[in-house]
């Protein structure tokens, strides 16, 4: 077992839900595997581009697909990135701000049927932060397949709530 | 008929629908402005946010977001930036892959109906020396609210096809 928690005690044998860790709790060199992990189909890809004002017919249209260089459609890009980035929340849910990403990288595609995990290692935490009870913390996430092959790649930079300061804790949520 | 031609006459008469750039129409210094807009709702951050495995109560509990801040909900950054790149899918359509999105930036939260609007310039473009024919460009994209203020800019690289290639004649496009 580790340190971090999962609930806080809110009465006599009552336990509620607490997500994340604070700003204090991360340290250079940590690595999370992130659950549970995501099966994505075509239509999940469709569903996106439709949602997002992607005109991209590689990633909905298989006639014109088969044409192409994968013979089938692709997942598009934005949904595996939200999907990686949302399997984390459970870890980072204390972020105040994502301040931006360095690099979104997509090394190998992703396809319907596929099953996507994430991972996170901590590359820095920095004390100084534009938010006075907040730290930063920088982060490498990659999401990979079932062969576990890593499809995508994200270095990003995130604002943690110091202990005791994240709005959970504040708003007794 | 010109790189910036809406349609191809494939028989006297007869206009097939075609858009976006080849390698060899991209100029470097190029802007491109992206429309339509789209205006965020609430309900569509709140169902991203969870089809995407993220449950954090900032994104999805509007009692919590009212307690814990002020201002109309905000958007997910994530589904900003998907939709601020399928803006783009129309101009740079003819993708053989999206390489990666770099320095992307945040510089304020999008809140439920405001309307966000994307423009995008070409910064460089080099022909790929394993591929003959295709070309890597390089772009940057600012997404503006209808009142104008900054909400995300990146950086895009994305390998496309040069004029004549891709699968489009053969699918149909």
């Amino acid at each position: 077992m580790s340190a971090f928690t999962a609930y806080v005690p809110v009465g006599e044998n009552r336990y509620r839900e607490r997500f994340g860790l604070d700003f204090e709790q991360f340290a250079v060199g940590q690595k999370f595997k992130h659950r549970p992990g995501l099966t994505l189909s075509q239509q999940d890809s469709r569903d996106e581009c439709l949602d997002t004002l992607n005109q991209q017919m590689l990633h909905f249209d298989e006639q014109f697909a088969a044409h192409g260089e994968w013979k089938r459609c692709l997942m598009d890009s934005t949904l595996t990135t939200k999907v990686v980035m949302g399997m984390t929340w459970k870890t980072f849910a204390k972020h105040t701000r994502l301040l931006g990403f360095d690099e979104i990288a997509l090394p190998k595609p992703t396809f319907g049927g596929d099953t996507l995990y994430a991972e996170s290692e901590i590359l820095a935490v920095g004390a100084e932060s534009e938010q006075p009870h907040a730290g930063r913390v920088r982060v490498r996430t990659v999401g990979l397949n079932q062969r576990s092959e890593v499809v995508a790649t994200l270095t990003y930079e995130l604002l943690v709530a110091r202990a005791g300061y994240d709005a959970f804790t504040r708003l007794d949520y | 008929m010109g790189k910036h031609a809406s349609h191809h006459e494939i028989a006297p008469g007869v206009f097939l629908e075609r858009m976006g750039l080849f390698f060899d129409d991209v100029v470097v210094g190029d802007t491109y402005e992206h429309r339509p807009g789209k205006t965020f709702s609430a309900e569509e951050s709140v169902q991203h946010t969870l089809r995407a495995l993220d449950q954090s109560p900032a994104l999805t509990d509007a009692h919590f977001h009212a307690r814990a801040s002020s201002g109309a909900q905000p958007i997910n950054p994530l589904h900003v930036l998907a939709v601020v790149t399928g803006m783009m899918t129309k101009t740079f359509s003819k993708i053989v892959a999206n390489l990666a999105w770099q320095n992307v930036k945040f510089h304020d939260t999008v809140r439920a109906g405001e309307t966000v609007y994307a423009e995008s310039t070409v910064l460089e473009k080099r022909p790929s020396k394993s591929r003959p024919g295709q070309g890597i460009i390089r772009v940057s994209t600012t997404a503006r609210t209808q009142d104008g203020r900054v909400v995300c800019t990146f950086e895009r690289q994305i390998l496309i096809y040069g004029a004549g290639q891709g699968p489009y004649a053969a699918a149909g496009y």
